[in-house]
């Protein structure tokens, strides 16, 4: 491992943090929970943001993927401001920019695995031919043509979660952030969603962000950044 | 999958709460529908335009008490006044007495020009209507009333007494048929077969029914015909028929106030019941809304598919409920159009299916607003529960 602060390589910045920071309110009382980040990731990474619990990297994950605001500071993402954007704007912006992946799953469970799929792609106008066809694709990239009429139900966790990383890149999007991707998993489910991860970023080109307390799952990101009490703490390349 | 198929997935996600909702709804939307429609139809009773030039004169103690056949004369004598009807209420049944319906001993002579509108005349040819007047045991019978029966011109229908002691036998001289099922439903004989049948009954009557010439004569003529009696030993009460009418339904309470009280109680209680499950059915899917959320679902898009689904749920019921209450409105009709004549114009009126199902939809939209609106308030982070 080569351990270099915050110096993710060179290429074009997808993300750009300057001096964000983010605080929660108990009545009075100011709670800082990420303080003075600023860092540049080019395009094509794979990243990992770990740190212990409490660090704030699942807030810095929310606030890269637009699902939250900064208190301070700005984040220029795919490449707009995103403090420029309103709400409905910056909705439209995770629609076209960035894919999901949760923990657990978040299927819709009326809906079967296709139709999962389909789902952002109801906002993007695409006709119903184009829409068939792009959730097509992105269950054959996750192996699971066969299950596309099948319900969450009826969906093993692994292939639950290859669901939702094919509603995550039905769209196209330049970013996926993920987050534990991999928790709810057991090790061979796990090591199949990180393999198809990777493949993702390397025959894709996917720009992934995932946090994760997992080192397997980490070892599959090319850099990790490690927070610790709402700071940077310092950046790792992972040689794989 | 189009956007009705997700909001409609969505409502059936939990099938039997959508179900016990729904039949909430399609009971409450009937109920109102037919209370309402009740309203309507006793409305309809005392504010009928083709009674505007008729009178109803009666004894001032009440309708037990009779007038003397006598008063006929200084009534004709009225220069506003067309036609002066004797009639007596008979009370009488064929066959059975739970064959219950209404049936009159009236003066035949002056009976169609005086409810001219009711009897449908332009249909009854003058020699129909002589037969009639010729023959002294015969009887008018509406067209549903002759159906229910199974008459037909010329049959004989024996009718049993129930308020006189007389049972006459009538044959049947005519069919009309009337603008109004209501109307229909009533049988009419010779006043004279009363008279002579009921020694009690000789020379006097129930009530007097006038025709005026014009509307705006009944004003004047109420108040003369009741100075005229005045103090006399027969007093009377006149009034229009519509007020007649009233009197019958005032019987009943104040009905408007009670049916517009049950019709407020039922719309709050399911207003209760329907934000209460909505409430819950959405705050169970508050991580489901974060993540439509995360995807690009705008707050402004999952609220208006929130509020289909809301509006979707009682439109379903509301329509159930009205065709229900359409249904309903037959079986009355059948049922209590008899005994009941007003019931025999029972429905329920477009303008009765169009407020039920606009103050469904309304419903449906309150109910849904406020918990649908707080869900799409509230930070994606903590609907993923993904703070730290």
């Amino acid at each position: 491992m080569n351990t270099d602060r915050f110096d993710l390589g060179g290429g074009e910045p997808i993300i750009i943090l300057r001096d964000v920071a983010k605080s929660y309110w108990r009545e009075e009382l100011e709670i800082p929970v990420l303080q003075g980040i600023d860092i540049e990731i080019p395009k094509g990474s794979y990243i990992a943001l770990m740190g212990p619990s409490g660090s704030g990297k699942t807030t810095l994950l929310n606030l890269i993927a637009g699902l939250d605001r900064p208190t301070g500071g700005s984040l220029e993402v795919c490449g707009y401001e995103l403090n420029d954007l309103d709400d409905d704007e910056l909705a439209a912006w995770r629609n076209a920019h960035v894919g999901f992946i949760f923990q657990n799953y978040n299927l819709v469970p009326v809906l079967n695995a296709f139709e999962n799929v389909e789902l952002p792609l109801l906002l993007t106008g695409a006709g119903r031919g184009e829409r068939r066809d792009r959730v097509d694709q992105a269950l054959t990239l996750v192996n699971l043509t066969d299950k596309m009429r099948n319900y969450p139900r009826q969906l093993s966790g692994g292939q639950e979660q290859r669901v939702a990383i094919a509603r995550a890149i039905v769209t196209d999007p330049d970013l996926l952030v993920a987050d534990e991707p991999t928790g709810a998993l057991d090790a061979k489910n796990a090591e199949e969603v990180l393999a198809l991860m990777e493949r993702l970023n390397t025959d894709l080109g996917k720009t992934i962000v995932v946090v994760t307390h997992d080192p397997k799952a980490a070892h599959h990101a090319r850099h990790q950044i490690h927070l610790e009490k709402g700071v940077l703490d310092r950046t790792v390349e992972v040689n794989r | 999958m189009r956007w009705l198929a997700l909001i409609w997935k969505s409502l059936m996600r939990s099938k039997r709460r959508t179900l016990l909702i729904v039949g909430s709804l399609v009971l409450s939307v009937f109920t109102v529908a037919v209370l309402q429609s009740l309203l309507t139809t006793l409305n309809a009773v005392t504010n009928n335009p083709n009674s505007s030039n008729r009178l109803v004169v009666r004894h001032k103690s009440g309708l037990t008490q009779m007038l003397p056949r006598s008063y006929e004369a200084y009534l004709r004598q009225q220069s506003e006044v067309e036609t002066v009807c004797a009639l007596q209420w008979f009370g009488g049944y064929y066959q059975d007495p739970r064959n219950f319906f209404a049936n009159f001993a009236s003066d035949e002579t002056v009976l169609f020009q005086t409810f001219r509108e009711e009897f449908g005349v332009s249909g009854i040819t003058e020699a129909q209507m002589k037969d009639y007047i010729r023959d002294g045991a015969g009887c008018i019978v509406g067209e549903s009333l002759a159906k229910k029966n199974g008459w037909k011109v010329g049959d004989t229908v024996p009718l049993t007494g129930t308020i006189f002691p007389i049972s006459p036998r009538l044959t049947i001289r005519l069919i009309f048929k009337s603008p109004k099922p209501s109307d229909e439903n009533v049988l009419h004989f010779h006043y004279k077969l009363l008279e002579e049948g009921v020694p009690r009954m000789k020379g006097l009557v129930g009530s007097f029914w006038l025709r005026a010439h014009r509307p705006e004569d009944i004003p004047r003529l109420i108040e003369r015909v009741d100075r005229h009696y005045a103090n006399s030993a027969y007093e009377t009460l006149t009034e229009t028929e519509n007020a007649f009418n009233l009197s019958f339904v005032k019987m009943l309470g104040n009905i408007g106030a009670i049916i517009q009280g049950i019709t407020a109680a039922v719309v709050v209680a399911i207003l209760i019941v329907t934000g209460n499950t909505m409430a819950t059915a959405i705050r169970e899917r508050a991580t489901e809304i974060a993540v439509f959320r995360a995807m690009g679902f705008s707050a402004g898009r999952v609220l208006t598919l929130l509020l289909s689904e809301g509006v979707l749920l009682v439109g379903v019921g509301g329509l159930l409920g009205v065709l229900l209450a359409n249904l309903a409105a037959g079986g009355v009709r059948e049922s209590l159009g008899m005994a009941m004549p007003f019931f025999a114009d029972f429905a329920i009126l477009p303008a009765t299916i169009l407020s039920c199902l606009v103050g469904a939809l309304a419903i449906g939209v309150l109910a849904t607003f406020i918990p649908a609106y707080a869900a799409t308030r509230r930070p994606i982070t903590e609907g993923l529960g993904s703070v730290g």
